[in-house]
């Protein structure tokens, strides 16, 4: 029985040693809730837009993409319930949609991302 | 003397470890770890992804790569954005209750991300886009 054994626990050493529990950091990136009809008062829209050439334009006002938080912050001061809408053009930088996305979530501000070319004006 | 001697020799004899009992754990933990281990599918390729404050930790066992030359990776392989579709249907089939995640470099296009997001997310293959902490 013993050689047995052997071959079982490198077996079980193979398998212990392979099982890495890989862990990974991770956002989950949602574009807006699709639903049928719009709800009846929705949240006011603060548009984020993200051009080919990585500049950033809040509600139609060029920021720098540290600063779209402040920018941000004073339209939600005048209205509180409104919601950020990143919407990046295809060719801009995933890492400033990132950054913007991560701003918007570390201080409690409802967010959601969706192409450019697939926002209503 | 001589009695005494003989009578040691056979106790020497019949020590012998009973070994069932430890060969069954070791078996039930063979089983556990063969069930348990999930094969990561790497992409094969290192990005610079995005720094973020707000993750959460997850368990992906797909890892699909968008590189800032617009390549996808998905299982060492580089594919086309058409060709994604097939890729992961391939890994899901291995592995129904996989999870995926995309590792998008900082600069690639957004765009581009999204679509594969959108892709997974049609199949119905939970998604993350992952970052490192920092």
């Amino acid at each position: 029985m013993t050689p047995m054994l052997d071959i079982v626990f490198i077996l079980l050493i193979f398998f212990i040693v392979t099982a890495t529990f890989l862990q990974e950091e991770g956002l989950n990136m949602q574009p807006p809730p699709q639903s049928p009809e719009t709800p009846p008062d929705p949240a006011p829209v603060i548009l984020v837009d993200v051009n080919d050439q990585g500049r950033v334009f809040v509600n139609q006002q060029q920021t720098d993409p540290e600063r779209v938080l402040a920018a941000v912050s004073r339209f939600r001061a005048e209205n509180p319930r409104s919601a950020v809408l990143i919407a990046p053009q295809y060719q801009a930088d995933h890492g400033i949609v990132v950054l913007i996305w991560d701003d918007m979530q570390a201080n409690g501000i409802p967010v959601s991302v969706q192409p450019a070319e697939r926002v209503q004006q | 003397m001589a009695r005494r001697a003989s009578r040691v020799n056979t106790e020497e004899e019949e020590i012998e470890l009973n070994m069932t009992p430890m060969l069954d754990v070791v078996f039930i933990l063979l089983i556990f770890f063969i069930v348990t281990s999930v094969f990561v599918k790497e992409p094969g390729v290192d990005v610079t992804r995005p720094d973020a404050v707000t993750t959460d930790r997850e368990r992906p066992s797909i890892l699909i790569a968008v590189t800032a030359a617009d390549e996808v990776w998905i299982n060492r392989r580089v594919y086309d954005i058409n060709g994604v579709r097939g890729a992961v249907e391939q890994l899901i089939e291995e592995n129904p209750r996989a999870e995926a995640m995309i590792q998008g470099d900082a600069a690639a296009s957004s765009g581009l991300v999204f679509e594969v997001q959108e892709i997974l997310g049609d199949m119905g293959v939970p998604v993350n886009i992952s970052t490192r902490n920092n």
